[in-house]
């Protein structure tokens, strides 16, 4: 029997239908069993699969990895900044602790020198200009006048030369203008300190017959009863007759370092000197 | 004829596409079964053969990689082509509206046959899918297909393209 052309596709459409409903019927039946064309659809999808995951684990590998590598920057950038943080509270504590130690040598002066005392930090150096000054940050509000000494825990820094009410300026001993009277700790023999800029000092006024060495102490000798008696000025570093002189050319370096220097200790005597 | 012999293939490699790949944009919480968009498009501009061939195709490979009832995707696969054909002739099948419209509500059937079969066939009871899984598929399709009708529409006329171009040359 040939159908017409208008039924047949309903009639294979009616016909597909009931032969996979029959196949669907049948495998729920029997769902264990696996037909040789799904085998086969089995192996072939498998591998294909099996690759494309494997592309897409290394691809979600890779995007671990990247996110992994992103927090561990931002840690690494967390860890600097706190990294960063810590040395700065380390360095200051560290200041703290050499500002204590030099405080603490200062106090040291202090007791020896049996004044009263203001201890200043310096806050400026002129080392470099034709006057060798230092700025401090004590003025006559703290009692600092003109002509106090200025003293430093390695020896004698210089005398105040101007004040305001909260800032001194200091001329080191170094200056050309500083007159200090000093006397050498071995001999005994006493002379005046003058500045002389960059080089140093130079011992005056020290008679030709005394026998005075490299590395002689030289300490204030507190005639002119602006420096306390005892204070270290410095250590010669040579000597030379003068031909023809009465005395000799001494060469004294000064105890302190005044590139380094940074706080310093003003002894106020009861009855001050005058300027 | 190497359209039907590539046919087979290119449509396995669609599924497998489908369960592995298109799967991960939506981060598993809703299947993406383009399959079904393939199949409710055969119907709206295939002839009934190939349509009907595809649909079976897809049906079957469906089965065998997702599926736990053989047959099952098969069945309806089919009868959703054929509904399509037959809703293609009564509306007018290139409005996108009409198109999501009739995915969605296509795909929807098919979780309700789904659930059908199995109550039926299995005694299983899967309600719980048709809010949870159905219906947020059939909104998904919906709206894709449109943009997928497109698609089909362009890898079509390069099909065709390709095929009249040794008769053109004659």
């Amino acid at each position: 029997m040939i159908l017409p052309k208008k039924y047949r596709a309903i009639t294979a459409a009616i016909v597909l239908l009931l032969v996979s409903l029959s196949i669907l019927a049948y495998s729920a039946a029997r769902l264990s069993e696996t037909g040789p064309l799904r085998k086969m659809v089995l192996e072939i999808a498998a591998p294909v699969e099996d690759a494309i995951n494997l592309s897409l684990k290394g691809l979600h590998d890779a995007w671990n990895r990247y996110l992994f590598l992103v927090g561990k920057g931002d840690e690494s950038r967390r860890l600097r900044r706190e990294n960063a943080a810590l040395n700065e509270l380390l360095n200051s504590y560290r200041e703290g602790f050499l500002e204590g130690m030099r405080l603490r040598k200062l106090l040291d002066i202090k007791d020896r020198l049996h004044h009263r005392a203001v201890a200043a930090r310096v806050i400026d150096s002129d080392r470099t200009s034709l006057f060798k000054t230092l700025l401090i940050n004590k003025g006559t509000t703290e009692g600092l006048r003109v002509g106090l000494p200025v003293v430093a825990d390695q020896g004698v820094v210089g005398r105040i030369i101007e004040t305001s009410w909260h800032a001194s300026r200091v001329l080191m001993l170094i200056d050309e203008n500083s007159n200090i009277d000093a006397l050498i700790q071995r001999t005994r023999a006493q002379g005046i300190l003058q500045g002389a800029g960059s080089a140093g000092c130079n011992l005056k006024y020290i008679p030709r017959e005394e026998n005075v060495q490299t590395g002689d102490v030289v300490l204030s000798s507190g005639l002119a009863g602006v420096f306390p008696k005892g204070l270290l000025l410095g250590v010669v570093t040579g000597t030379s007759g003068q031909e023809g002189g009465l005395f000799l050319k001494i060469d004294v370096a000064s105890a302190v370092d005044f590139s380094k220097l940074e706080e310093v200790l003003i002894p106020i005597p009861d009855a001050g000197p005058k300027p | 004829m190497i359209r039907y012999l590539l046919l087979p293939p290119l449509l396995l490699l669609l599924v497998i596409a489908q369960i592995t790949l298109l799967d991960l944009f939506t981060l598993g919480w809703v299947g993406m079964e383009i399959s079904l968009v393939v199949v409710i498009y055969s119907g709206f501009h295939l002839d009934t053969f190939p349509g009907g061939i595809i649909s079976l195709l897809l049906g079957f490979f469906m089965d065998c990689l997702t599926s736990t009832m053989f047959g099952l995707y098969m069945f309806l696969y089919l009868l959703i082509f054929y509904l399509s054909l037959f809703a293609a002739r009564m509306i007018y099948s290139e409005k996108p509206s009409l198109i999501a419209l009739f995915t969605g509500i296509c795909t929807l059937l098919e979780g309700l046959a789904i659930v059908l079969l199995y109550r039926l066939l299995l005694g299983g009871d899967i309600l719980y899918a048709i809010p949870k899984i159905f219906i947020p598929k059939a909104i998904l399709l919906g709206l894709l297909s449109p943009f997928l009708f497109h698609l089909f529409h362009r890898f079509e006329v390069l099909l065709h393209a390709k095929e009249l171009q040794p008769a053109q040359r004659v």
